[in-house]
């Protein structure tokens, strides 16, 4: 029996059990490459699951969404360990209980779906280990080496371009598992920090808060990057933030599910040599 | 550059040592450049990094951050926050490309009247070197002259 097999009849099971309200899985998609989430509520609903390759979204976004776990009951979700990395940063920051979840774990590796043992999240806990010491995608490191090695107005030009095609859709924010917040900084307008309009000041200005409230709390998944319809390399910079809270404090986004929020915590031996 | 250019500085800073210490640069008669804007807030844990981007937007040369020693904050850990935040924050903004140089950081007790006094002057000396932050400033003139028609 093959993993989607499986995932499917025990989905069923759940929720035929009724032990979970509800499975967020993947379905077919617009196209034969595409997979689209799909929420299951029914053991017949189940049988349209898809696990294959192209499952590559994040589905924790959708746990945080529209109060789903308020009624304290219990969801099952498939997950890819950057899924997981996300899951934990989540319950670290006790936007979700990690016995509301169950999990559907797979990995990706050469177009092939492996499963991954366990089903809750305190099973996983050797995964977060094995992801700090994991090399982050080359090309992203190569690219962010590039710009650091340009000099700083180098960079600005660079940015400047890149962030003068951004149209503020915002859907960078709402791929993202970690953009839960109910009102978004730049939904304020008293007093209003970010300009709204889609010019280049203002995207910079988005671009940076956005960069910033994601520092130490990204688990690299890509929505965000996947998600721009105008190809903005987020990656560079969620890779250079969690790069820098891994240099300057030894910490690493969703290793586990009970870390300290990295920028909610502090040693007082702290790297200060900025500091005048 | 031109010697008519008089950088605008603006300082965050909090209320229980920054702010004391200008206050005792100031009772101390002491000097320093008058180029700096000072913005009391009640701690250094206060001061959110849109505050800078802020500054900045609005024509700012270079930006100070200030506040209490490290065991030194009056809400005994604000400022312990604010350094971690700091220390992200400021890689952020090397790496989009906006200088070091002109977001500066420093701890300043309410004792040190004349530390506060000496900073300001360096930092006023090194952004006049440095010139006005036309780089960032253009983008706020692009909008101005867009919304002009």
């Amino acid at each position: 029996m093959g993993i989607q097999e499986q995932y499917r009849s025990e989905a069923a099971e759940l929720l035929s059990s009724g032990e979970v309200k509800l499975v967020i899985g993947f379905g077919a998609g617009s196209t034969a490459d595409r997979r689209r989430p799909l929420f299951a509520r029914t053991p017949e609903e189940s049988e349209k699951l898809v696990l294959d390759q192209n499952c590559i979204a994040n589905l924790t976004t959708y746990l945080v969404a529209g109060g789903l776990l308020t009624d304290g009951k219990k969801v099952a979700v498939f997950l890819k360990p950057d899924g997981i990395r996300s899951l934990n940063i989540l319950i670290a920051e006790s936007q979700v209980k990690a016995e509301q979840v169950v999990i559907f774990g797979f990995a990706i590796e050469n177009n092939e779906v492996t499963p991954l043992e366990g089903r809750s999240i305190s099973d996983f806990a050797k995964l977060g280990e094995k992801l700090r010491t994991a090399t982050p995608p080359p090309s992203v490191q190569e690219e962010a080496e590039r710009l650091e090695a340009m000099g700083s107005s180098g960079r600005f030009e660079y940015w400047k371009e890149q962030f003068s095609k951004c149209i503020k859709c915002y859907a960078c924010r709402q791929a993202c598992p970690m953009c839960y917040c109910r009102r978004c900084i730049v939904d304020v307008n008293q007093p209003q920090w970010v300009s709204t309009s889609s010019h280049t000041l203002g995207n910079f200005e988005w671009n940076l808060v956005r960069a910033f409230h994601l520092a130490g709390r990204c688990a690299a998944c890509g929505a965000c990057d996947r998600a721009c319809p105008v190809n903005i390399p987020l990656r560079l910079i969620n890779y250079r933030m969690g790069k820098e809270v891994k240099e300057a404090f030894d910490y690493f986004a969703g290793e586990s599910s009970d870390q300290n929020p990295v920028l909610a915590s502090f040693r007082q031996d702290d790297p200060e040599t900025f500091i005048l | 550059m031109s010697e008519s250019f008089e950088p605008k500085i603006v300082a965050f800073v909090c209320t229980y040592c920054t702010y004391a210490g200008a206050d005792l640069a100031g009772t101390s008669r002491l000097k320093y450049a008058p180029n700096v804007r000072i913005v009391r807030l009640p701690c250094t844990g206060r001061i959110s990094p849109m505050f800078i981007l802020k500054a900045l937007q609005k024509g700012a040369d270079s930006v100070l951050v200030s506040g209490c020693h490290p065991g030194d904050c009056h809400f005994a850990a604000g400022n312990y926050h604010a350094r971690r935040r700091w220390t992200v924050f400021r890689a952020l903004l090397a790496f989009t490309g906006i200088p070091e140089e002109r977001i500066r950081f420093s701890w300043v007790s309410a004792a040190e009247g004349a530390k506060f006094a000496d900073l300001i002057n360096e930092i006023t000396e090194e952004t006049k070197k440095l010139g006005p932050f036309t780089q960032y400033q253009e983008l706020q003139k692009a909008i101005e002259t867009q919304s002009s028609y």
